[in-house]
């Protein structure tokens, strides 16, 4: 018997009722679906590869640069808007809390298409995209494959088109594409130069800001909340690989298209949406961010900007913004904020806030008798019993010696 | 009854007498009857060799550090073999020093040239083991070696320091499988300097397993290749008939085998225990549980450390609970005795371990969980309640116990199993024959696929590379059909969205574990993790399941979800559960026609359906109640031999069918012990069934112990109305896919006819028992014929025409 008719018949014939296991038969289902999608495909004709790769160039408006690789150039002047938000936003570098301005560090976008959100040695990019700003214009570069051997000339074109100065930035880069690209260029026998860049992951201050507000920090959900952008007929990115593979078994370009035109809309929402986070970063409010997040993430560069965004938002925070508000008064020396934020927060049992106080009273104030109050509210625990113990002792030489209450 | 004790003399101990040989004596005096036979092994010498010259002055420190100033003779045997370059395997007892065979050449790669090295083990609880061994003989000198393991509870964030640091990483078949072949490019560092890949435990690789694992190490070559790597195997395994034959079979290449062990042992004896005989009329005996409680209470109140090896998991609870009754009845002092298996959690399980080795505990009561080389210290004495069902996993557990200066004593306990019977009634059979070969079949078909699927994932494949035995080219093509791979220019790339390795389990059945859910009291608590094969016969709604002999009742089964929750109870009961099989012929392979009957060889679909549970009271054992179980069937495809006997030559013998039904239920059990003996494979590899061959109607024994014919929805059937009726009587390969036994099982299709006719016919009991037959509850009056008589007509109609 031929190695066909055992295989098919222990993967269980098709029209037999009865499946191997639960797994095979979902795989089996896939693959029958799978197989019947190609037929219909591969009843048209296959053109010659070279002159369907240049079909697909043209339709793309591309052009080939190597055998089964095509690069799509595009220059967008940086006028009119995209959502509620003008392009020219662009035109000056978006800074970030806690970054220095490298003025010549390039700013990078990156972005991939690949053939399997499961990750792996078996997962591979077919489309490279990247963006940057150049004068007047941003442009938009994106190289994509056709077949499998040209992975390599991708990735080499794609690592020529960055230079050591460059400095990435992607949505959910750090954990997806950059570890994916990394095995890929090991794949392909290649030195991976992409890691040694600098790179700022947008997710991770997105999700910083609006986790707590938006149902998720996808790219979509970003760009309809922040951009005000609402995206038309776009292919999502989970029909990529399918689109891809569709390609390479049948030459069909449609679907494709819309692949690369999506690729081409992430990057420039990646690019807006670092823009538009300077500004909710200057009017958290306005954009509906999580004030207290954002103060403490503006404190581990500017305390003063974070103490003056809480102060000024002080009647809406939650007790953990008020909490650090009132560490950041304490720093800054506005004891009477300080204590005032301390005393709100004791009255609704915060114990490290009835803490402050306590050590405020008895260091600063003087106010021993308040500091006892506010010690008597804190747990029996060693520290605090040898806390009260000094309060009481200073209570009675006090008493004995009053001129030392002055 | 019992044949003569072929008893081998045992030279009297002239010195103090042994514990252990005290104990025996005891027992041959008070029980002389029950023991049809009796080993003893003598001590032997320790061979030893001096430390190997080019052993790094380091290691030689660490080792003297450690009172060690000369090798085992095998030990130093392996250093030989692994210097010259060759994979090397190592078959020596417990507790002889296998781990050093592998670390010293280990370490010294390491210490010389950073070499790195990747130790697989088939269970966690022993990659621990030895990460805690490699730690120690580390930390004695200062050596700088790394040794980590991966696992499934490796947090995310040290995962990238294993892999880049760590000199020795201890992982499990499954974890290379899922979490580091398909990341290959992750350990890019890792492969390019890995020299040796150390498999420990290897005659735990057999079956479908083994099978698995094969392939995995061919994966694992070819990652390495693809790096620029071919390292060393070492492995290292416990008695079995062919261990040069499997290491190769595994590795995919020639291993030199080292056998001879130069670690000294002390005497070990050896007793085969048949149970008495409590009902001449039924064939029936005392359990293996009385036999085994008397001979550990004995052991226990001389003070005698003990292992106690079950066949269940319940049975291990049941066997627990009752020594506990004895030993542990005052709960303020330390217990004495502990059940351990698995489905406890880790930290339970680690504290139990190191509790034996303390000498705290004077009893473990165990699965085959502690049959692996998990360390458990020096004990005098080990009972197997049950044959384990294998020759190899007999001699692995009755290692166990052993000490360097005294004897230790075996006791086998049969229970009333037929293959235990079997090898109770024929000591010679068990005593004499060689431990069993452990069978792979790597090119398995649709385990090779499954595997071709997963390296292609991991790697491109080529035109002209080899993967296993079968045409690699073809297997490709057909994965390209199915749209899987797609092949451009010489090469064939995966296309899929999809992770192969995560739908291949390696051991074939795992389907995710289930976890069980304590909620008494309103808390929510896991008490233990159950895996999914054993998970419909234990955690059905209304079971009874055991944690430390304390009952639980299964309340709720959530079977997708894959929980149990249950309460604490007080029941006094425990529970079992009754299934039954379909058949179905899909296929024929081969057949041979006979007069009476025809023999045919072919693939089957089979179906499972656990109907019921039945609630037997402890002590007494009668059966007090019955509840209903609904349950999803479990199917697979597999192959079987099937007899078929022709309906006109069936009416001639049999005057009813009731009577040609029992018969061929009494055939199929004797038929099943032959085939599982003849295999030497265990007993769950192969099984058993009566039915017509469609799945129309099958046959159940009732408890009354008459034969019953079901129809497809478990409903009652009776013979006489059917219009045809044509007994098949199946065994089955039962692995999805099969592993290769059904042809090999047609080929000694007249072997298995003829034998399990002398069986029952030889066989002492009257009118049939579970060591010929099976079990015959009702009397031979009720019924009006004999069950035996029957099975031994039928047998008749199975059997080769006379020529």
């Amino acid at each position: 018997m031929s190695l066909r008719a055992r295989l098919s018949r222990l993967q269980g014939q098709p029209g037999s009722a009865a499946p191997l296991s639960a797994r095979a038969d979902s795989d089996l289902r896939r693959r029958l679906a799978r197989i019947e999608g190609r037929r219909h495909a591969a009843i048209r004709q296959d053109p010659d590869q070279a002159t369907r790769d240049e079909t697909l160039a043209r339709a793309l408006k591309g052009y080939p640069i190597g055998d089964g690789l095509i690069q799509i150039s595009r220059r967008i002047p940086l006028e009119g808007s995209m959502g509620q938000l003008p392009l020219s936003l662009l035109a000056e570098t978006p800074r970030l809390p806690g970054e220095q301005l490298q003025a010549h560090r390039r700013q990078v976008y990156i972005d991939t298409e690949t053939t399997g959100l499961s990750g792996g040695s078996g997962t591979l990019a077919f489309l490279v995209g990247m963006a940057h700003v150049e004068g007047d214009a941003i442009r938009v570069t994106q190289y994509m494959i056709t077949r499998f051997a040209a992975e390599g000339a991708m990735l080499d074109a794609f690592a020529l088109a960055l230079s050591g100065e460059d400095r990435l930035i992607s949505y959910n880069g750090k954990s997806y594409d950059l570890p994916l690209l990394g095995t890929r260029y090991r794949m392909q026998r290649r030195a991976d130069d992409l890691n040694r860049l600098p790179h700022l992951d947008l997710l991770h201050p997105v999700r910083r800001l609006f986790s707590s507000r938006w149902p998720d920090c996808r790219l979509i959900t970003l760009e309809q909340r922040l951009l005000g952008l609402h995206r038309h007929n776009d292919l999502p990115g989970s029909a990529a690989p399918e689109a891809w593979f569709d390609f390479v078994r049948s030459g069909s370009t449609p679907r494709l298209a819309r692949v690369v035109h999506h690729n081409r809309q992430d990057l420039l929402s990646l690019a807006l949406a670092h823009a538009a986070l300077t500004q909710v970063i200057s009017q958290p409010q306005r954009h509906g961010a999580d004030v207290a997040a954002l103060a403490r993430w503006l404190a581990d560069s500017d305390k003063k900007a974070a103490y003056d965004l809480l102060k000024q938002q002080r009647q809406r925070l939650p007790p953990a913004g008020k909490a650090l508000l009132g560490r950041l008064a304490k720093g800054l020396g506005d004891w009477a904020l300080a204590q005032q934020i301390w005393q709100g927060l004791a009255q609704r049992g915060c114990r490290n806030a009835a803490e402050q106080l306590a050590k405020y009273h008895e260091h600063v104030s003087k106010d021993l008798e308040t500091a006892k109050y506010y010690c008597e509210q804190l747990p029996a625990d060693e520290a605090q019993r040898r806390r009260l113990k000094r309060i009481e002792n200073k209570l009675f030489r006090r008493a004995i010696q009053p001129e030392l209450r002055e | 009854m019992n044949s003569p004790v072929p008893s081998i003399p045992a030279d009297s101990p002239a010195k103090t007498p042994d514990p252990a040989d005290h104990l025996a004596a005891r027992l041959r005096g008070k029980y002389g009857q029950r023991i049809t036979g009796e080993l003893l092994l003598p001590a032997s010498e320790g061979d030893y060799r001096p430390l190997p010259d080019d052993l790094d002055p380091r290691l030689v420190a660490a080792l003297r550090q450690r009172g060690i100033e000369r090798l085992y003779s095998h030990q130093a045997a392996a250093w030989r073999s692994l210097s010259d370059g060759r994979h090397t395997v190592i078959v020596t007892p417990t507790a002889s020093g296998k781990t050093l065979c592998y670390n010293l050449p280990v370490l010294q790669a390491a210490l010389r040239s950073r070499a790195k090295a990747l130790y697989l083990f088939p269970t966690k609880a022993l990659a621990q083991d030895q990460v805690a061994e490699l730690s120690a003989l580390n930390q004695a000198a200062g050596l700088g070696v790394r040794a980590f393991t991966f696992d499934g509870d490796t947090p995310g964030d040290a995962r990238k320091a294993v892999r880049t640091r760590g000199d020795i990483v201890v992982s499990n078949p499954d974890m290379l499988h899922q979490g580091i072949l398909p990341h290959h490019t992750k350990w890019a560092q890792f492969f390019e300097s890995l020299r040796y890949v150390v498999i420990d435990e290897m005659h735990s690789y057999r079956g479908v397993f083994g099978s698995h694992v094969a392939n995995v190490v061919r994966r694992l070559r070819r990652i390495c290749r693809f790096y620029g790597g071919d390292p060393l195997f070492i492995l290292c395994s416990a008695t079995i008939a062919n261990p040069q034959q499997l290491a190769a079979e595994l590795i995919g290449e020639e291993v030199e085998a080292i056998t001879e062990s130069g670690a000294p042992q002390g005497a070990r004896h050896l007793l085969l225990w048949n149970p008495p005989v409590v009902n001449p009329e039924l064939g029936i005996r005392a359990s293996a549980r009385s036999q085994t409680t008397r001979i550990t209470k004995l052991a226990l109140a001389q003070g005698l450390k003990s292992i106690v090896f079950a066949q269940s998991r319940l049975m291990v609870e049941v066997l627990t609970k009752y020594l506990k009754e004895s030993f542990d009845r005052d709960p303020r002092r330390p217990a004495r005795v502990a059940a351990y298996r698995g489905g406890y959690l880790p930290s339970e399980r680690r504290d139990m371990e190191r509790r034996l080795r303390q000498g705290r505990l004077d009893c473990v009561v165990s699965t085959s969980a502690l049959e692996l080389g998990v360390d458990i210290g020096a004990l005098d004495l080990c009972v197997l309640n049950g044959y384990p069902g294998t020759i190899a996993a007999t001699w692995q557990r009755l290692g166990r116990a052993g000490r360097r200066q005294r004897t230790a004593l075996g006791v086998l306990v049969a229970s009333s199993l037929p293959l235990d019977q079997y090898i109770i009634r024929n000591p010679d059979f068990f005593l004499g024959a060689s431990p069993e070969q452990a069978r792979i079949d790597a090119d398995q078909l649709l385990i090779l696929l499954d595997h071709v699927r997963c390296a292609a994932f991991e790697l491109p494949f080529r035109d002209g590379e080899r993967f296993g035995a079968e045409p690699l080219s073809e297997l490709l093509a057909y994965l390209e059909e199915q749209g899987i791979l797609h092949r451009e220019g010489d090469e064939w790339h995966w296309m899929s969205d999809s992770y192969p390795a995560n739908s291949v389990s390696l051991r074939s059945v795992a389907e995710g574990n289930f976890v069980v859910v304590d909620t008494s009291g309103g808390a929510k608590r896991v008490i233990a993790e159950v895996d999914y094969s054993s998970a419909a016969m234990t955690l059905y709604e209304g079971a009874i399941y055991m944690v430390q002999s304390a009952p639980y009742q299964v309340e709720r089964l959530d079977w997708v979800g894959r929980k149990a929750f249950v309460t604490a109870t007080r029941a006094d009961y425990y529970t079992d559960a009754v299934d039954y099989t379909r058949l179905k012929i899909l296929d024929r392979f081969e057949e041979h026609m006979q007069r009476r009957h025809a023999v045919a060889q072919g693939e089957v679909h089979l179906v499972r359906r656990i109907t019921g549970y039945k609630k037997i009271r402890y002590h007494s054992h009668e059966n007090v109640g019955y509840g209903k179980i609904e349950l999803p069937d479990q199917e697979m495809h597999t192959s079987a031999v099937w007899w078929q006997i022709n309906p006109e030559a069936m009416e001639q013998a049999f005057s009813a069918r009731q009577i040609a039904l029992d018969g061929f239920l009494g055939a199929s059990h004797a038929m099943h012990i032959v085939a599982t003996v003849r295999m030497l494979s265990e007993p769950g590899d192969i099984g058993k069934a009566v039915g017509d061959g469609n799945a129309r109607w099958f046959a159940t024994v009732d408890a009354g112990g008459r034969g019953r014919l079901r129809g497809g929805d478990g409903e009652a059937v009776d013979p006489q109305h059917l219009d045809r009726f044509t007994p098949t009587l199946f065994l089955y390969d039962n692995y999805p896919g099969g592993i290769g036994l059904s042809a090999p099982l047609c080929e000694i299709r007249d072997t298995i006819t003829e034998e399990a006719r002398q069986l029952v016919k030889e066989c002492g009991c009257a009118q049939g028992c579970p060591a010929c037959i099976g079990p015959i509850l009702a009397s031979d009056a009720s019924r009006g014929y004999s069950p035996k008589q029957a099975a031994l007509q039928a047998l008749a109609l199975l059997s080769r025409d006379e020529s």
